[in-house]
């Protein structure tokens, strides 16, 4: 327990040094912020660039959503896995491990204390992301109306989750940042093809990223999202645990 | 009592056999070279020691307890230098320390009292710059503090010295020295100068298998020949000397350089009986009599043959 603390002191401390708190934090402020504004002033850029382009409608508070939820599942989690897929790599290529649990780290610590810090940052980042979309669209939109807003943002983090155990998996498997990272996007991608088999696509964890919108419309119903949600949590402590299964095995 | 024992430790990659039946007791308050050649398997042993690398066969024990693959509980009686300590570059000697003591479960004040002393005691005491602009003799010496804060039975050093300059060496041998007292010390080294500076015990391993151990002055005696050296104030001396007639079995191993003459025997004591009696017969007076040690490196080349 002890060794856990004080590696996830040591997680934070290095997640600061090396700026990758720090650029995982501007991501997901400047998509919060720029979701809204994107939805408000894209139909006026592109008239005022194409004149005689007609837009055919006013641009609502639901595609302030659309443009949020584009942008984090797709350019903030894509950040989030570059960013620490490097976070066992680094470690097993310098050899500055081999000191941690030959002074009787438990390998278990390891992992769970980078998962945790990981975890932590990526929380504060995605709500704060959240936050910021969410003011700028009341501000720029006075009518309001959108149901299950916090509730879609939820399972979208959820899935935060999900990606972090598999690429502590990679990261435990493989020994390069490259393949780690591969190695998630790939899984990813399965799971993403997956859904789209009918009669367990409404199982699969995929749909917490993809069906935010029908959630916040209304045309889809929180219940839809509750087993795939309870699947998703399932899957990461599983993986969690796989990698320290196979981190215990791995020779540093 | 031993604090190390390896009993019938084998180990491959692939197939190549790196480590063949080695059997090897360390024990306490002893300082142990390691000794063998580049790729001879002594940084794989010391891993397996260690926990970091499975065993194809074979048993370890530290302090009587057996060492498990990746299982840390024997670590806690070892100490570990590698060859290569490597940091987190970030921090100051203060800093990674203060990691390593939480790690270990250490109380706040043991902390900051252990690191005192053994930051003193490795001289980075006043340094407070970052690890990432550390000289690799720094790195190496804060590499000791950090295996010596769990106050280890046994500390083991994957050659401390191989990469250093000659100051650098002096310093970590004179560290090593200086802590042997207290802690058992495991060092690998080919540099045998090293060896025979600091160590009382020795082994020499050699195509997977340990070739020869002991105290230093055991595997002195054990093998090498001995030789004596004698050298004469004028050449008509060695000469005169050499036409002595009980003489001429020993010049059949023998080397002569200028006025110097080495006769080489396993038993010298009769050789000498026999040197001083001529010596006294015939009157000469050499500026010189030594009785040669054999060294490590003789013994070394001729292990590794």
């Amino acid at each position: 327990m002890s060794g856990y603390i004080a590696f996830i002191k040591k997680e934070f401390t290095e997640n600061m040094k090396n700026y990758r708190f720090l650029i995982l934090f501007a991501v997901f402020l400047i998509f919060g912020i720029m979701s809204a504004f994107l939805a408000k002033f894209t139909p006026e850029i592109l008239s005022a660039l194409a004149a005689d382009m007609e837009m055919t409608s006013e641009p609502v508070a639901l595609d302030a959503w659309k443009q949020f939820y584009k942008n984090i599942s797709g350019v903030g989690f894509s950040a989030f896995i570059i960013l620490f897929g490097s976070c066992l790599s680094n470690e097993y290529s310098k050899g500055t491990l081999v000191l941690m649990v030959t002074k009787g780290l438990s390998r278990k610590a390891v992992i769970l204390a980078k998962y945790t810090v990981a975890a932590a940052l990526m929380t504060i980042s995605y709500w704060i992301g959240y936050a910021s979309t969410y003011g700028y669209t009341a501000l720029l939109w006075n009518d309001n109306h959108l149901s299950n807003v916090a509730f879609a943002a939820v399972s979208l983090w959820i899935v935060g989750f999900l990606y972090l155990s598999i690429l502590m998996i990679g990261c435990v498997i493989f020994k390069q940042t490259f393949t780690s990272i591969l190695f998630t996007g790939g899984i990813v991608a399965i799971i993403s093809l997956l859904g789209m088999i009918e009669p367990i696509a409404k199982f699969n964890p995929f749909i917490l990223t993809s069906k935010n919108i029908d959630l916040i419309s209304g045309e889809a119903v929180p219940a839809e999202f509750m087993i795939p949600a309870v699947i998703s949590i399932s899957l990461s402590i599983l993986g969690v645990l796989i990698a320290i299964r196979l981190f215990n095995k791995k020779q540093l | 009592m031993n604090v190390l024992t390896i009993q019938n430790l084998s180990k491959s990659f692939g197939k190549q056999t790196i480590i063949d039946n080695l059997n090897l007791s360390v024990p306490e308050r002893s300082v142990f070279g390691f000794i063998g050649k580049n790729g001879a398997g002594k940084t794989t042993t010391m891993k397996m020691v260690l926990g970091l690398l499975q065993p194809d066969k074979g048993e370890i024990h530290v302090c009587n307890e057996p060492v498990c693959f990746g299982q840390t509980r024997t670590n806690q009686y070892i100490g570990y230098l590698p060859d290569v300590p490597e940091f987190y570059n970030y921090m100051t000697p203060i800093q990674y320390l203060k990691l390593c003591g939480e790690v270990i479960g250490l109380s706040k004040t043991e902390i900051s009292k252990r690191s005192d002393e053994l930051l003193s005691l490795v001289g980075l005491n006043d340094v407070t710059k970052q690890i990432g602009g550390f000289s690799r003799g720094m790195k190496q010496r804060l590499g000791i503090a950090q295996a010596l804060l769990t106050q280890p039975k046994l500390l083991i050093c994957d050659e401390p010295t191989s990469a250093l300059d000659p100051v650098g060496r002096k310093e970590i041998l004179d560290i090593l020295y200086k802590i042997s007292g207290t802690t058992t010390v495991l060092f690998s080294t080919h540099i045998l100068s090293d060896v025979e500076r600091i160590c009382d015990h020795a082994a020499f391993l050699n195509e997977g298998k340990i070739a020869v151990t002991g105290t230093l002055a055991e595997i002195k005696a054990l093998h090498g020949h001995d030789s004596l050296l004698l050298e004469f104030s004028a050449d008509q001396d060695l000469q005169l000397f050499k036409k002595q007639k009980s003489i001429e079995p020993l010049l059949l191993h023998s080397e002569e350089n200028n006025r110097e003459l080495i006769l080489h025997s396993r038993d010298m004591v009769s050789v000498q009986k026999l040197l001083f009696r001529v010596l006294a017969e015939t009157g000469i007076c050499p500026v010189k009599i030594e009785l040669m040690e054999p060294s490590l490196e003789s013994l070394f080349l001729e292990v590794v043959k």
